[in-house]
């Protein structure tokens, strides 16, 4: 299993789209800090913060793109074509000559994702809530260790929920494309919490719960939160298991 | 040793393999001839375990290809294109299927050298011609250095010199005591390789034995082979 998690973890690191992955997540949230430093500060001014706790971990919401984008080329990248020459061939053929065990080269390749995307979380979410208490000062209360934790872990779900959606779908370009437009420009996912409260519990919503205060009109324990978005991905993880292991390569 | 034992295999409604059955035994190449179509792929792609068959078993010496821990130090398999990531350089690619399998590092430098690859370690698959990217896929299979190496259409892509270059390689291996699968639809180039042969022709084998039995009152191995699966005639 060692060997596996080596070879997943090479190939991944050795992919120039990872690297982009790495780069937004590492610096967008950070970047946002400073680009939106003048705005937020007029914001606390007006007393449009409520919570102001909740401050630099809202920033973090950007930087979950390069989660996102590392869960999906782990996937994408096997099965993107070698070469015109030969339409067919991908390299999910020498990954599954290389590592015929289907379920284990799944786990190996999870747990190496979940290994780059936890230190990415965990750096970013850091730097950015220094770089917010740098800029804004004594406005913004120092972070409670717990909702810390809960933003790496909801950093490393998301990313598994690229990943698995990615196995489902078997096209990179359509996992990104509904995952970046249902973060970015228009959440589907809140919208829908507006027609149904039920709504809150969709993957993307209700693990925000586990470290921003507020998050729509509903309340969800930070716990119950994190529990709830375990099961989604728990859930599409296991489907996308068994349609691998029956699909023909 | 390779066991093919009646596998059948249905696409949808049609069925792409009737019962195939053959052997390829160590110390010989043994050619998998047929028309395009034929079903040597997908034969091929079932003993790796790619694709399920509906019946039947492939083994290789007495296991299924995917029960055999580090599998890549019993088989190696060439099959379409490099099968590296076209992102990749050559290098970077056989170094994560060396970790893969546990296998020494230095053994990248060993099969780039041994393909004829060594000078292009640090390109990119993706900016390979067709006949190295033939050589890098064939430096894969070759990373564990196994007793069976299993090649579809090995000669495709390649010049003159590589087809020679190829059909050496293929005979020495042979030599050396390896178990040679070898898949072509080219058998002008498969007759002076070759020690068995067998052939599919929609998905059913339709001859199987040595060079010589096969070929038997025919003139040449194209002309069994034409004679056998029933296209001769048919202008090309």
């Amino acid at each position: 299993m060692v060997s596996l998690l080596d070879a997943e973890l090479r190939k991944l690191l050795g992919l120039r789209t990872a690297w982009i992955g790495l780069l937004v997540g590492f610096l967008a949230a950070p970047a946002l800090v400073f680009v939106s430093a003048g705005s937020t500060r007029r914001a606390i001014a007006e007393g449009l913060y409520t919570d102001s706790s909740d401050l630099g971990f809202q920033t973090l919401g950007i930087g979950v793109l390069g989660a996102m984008i590392l869960g999906v080329v782990t996937v994408s990248s096997e099965y993107t074509p070698t070469g015109e020459d030969a339409p067919g061939a991908r390299q999910l053929t020498t990954t599954l000559a290389a590592m015929p065990r289907r379920a284990r080269l799944l786990t190996a390749k999870g747990a190496a994702l979940t290994l780059v995307v936890a230190v990415q979380g965990l750096v970013t979410t850091v730097a950015t809530l220094a770089l917010t208490r740098l800029v804004h000062g004594s406005l913004v209360p120092s972070p409670a260790p717990g909702r810390l934790a809960g933003a790496v872990l909801y950093w490393v779900l998301i990313g598994l929920l690229a990943y698995a959606l990615t196995l489902i779908f078997r096209n990179g370009i359509v996992t990104l494309t509904v995952l970046v437009v249902n973060t970015s420009v228009v959440s589907v996912s809140y919208l829908l919490t507006k027609v149904t409260s039920a709504a809150v519990y969709l993957p993307d919503i209700v693990g925000a719960h586990m470290f921003l205060n507020e998050v729509g009109d509903h309340d969800v324990a930070p716990v119950t939160a994190g529990l709830v978005m375990s099961a989604w991905v728990a859930a599409l993880l296991a489907l996308a298991g068994w349609l691998f292991g029956r699909r023909d390569a | 040793m390779i066991t093919i034992d009646g596998v059948t295999r249905v696409r949808g409604r049609t069925r792409v393999l009737h019962e195939v059955s053959f052997t390829a035994r160590p110390g010989r190449v043994t050619g998998f001839l047929g028309p395009n179509g034929a079903g040597k792929t997908t034969t091929l792609r079932v003993l790796l375990g790619l694709d399920r068959p509906q019946g039947g078993t492939a083994l290789i010496d007495g296991r299924r290809y995917a029960d055999h821990d580090r599998p890549l130090t019993v088989a190696g398999a060439l099959l379409d294109g490099s099968g590296a990531h076209r992102s990749r350089s050559a290098r970077s690619h056989l170094r994560w299927v060396a970790a893969s399998n546990g296998l020494p590092r230095s053994r990248v430098g060993e099969v780039l050298d041994l393909v004829g690859l060594g000078a292009e370690a640090g390109k990119r698959a993706g900016r390979f011609s067709l006949g190295m990217s033939r050589r890098l896929g064939l430096a894969t299979a070759l990373l564990g250095d196994p007793p069976v190496l299993i090649l579809d259409e090995p000669v495709n892509g390649l010049d003159p010199a590589g087809i020679r270059w190829m059909r050496t390689f293929l005979r020495d291996s042979a030599a050396a005591g390896r178990t040679v699968l070898l898949s072509s639809h080219l058998m002008g180039e498969l007759a002076e390789t070759v020690d068995d042969v067998v052939i599919i022709d929609h998905g059913r084998v339709v001859a199987a034995g040595e060079l010589a039995e096969v070929v038997g009152g025919h003139a040449t191995l194209e002309d069994a082979f034409l004679a056998k699966t029933g296209s001769e005639g048919v202008s090309w």
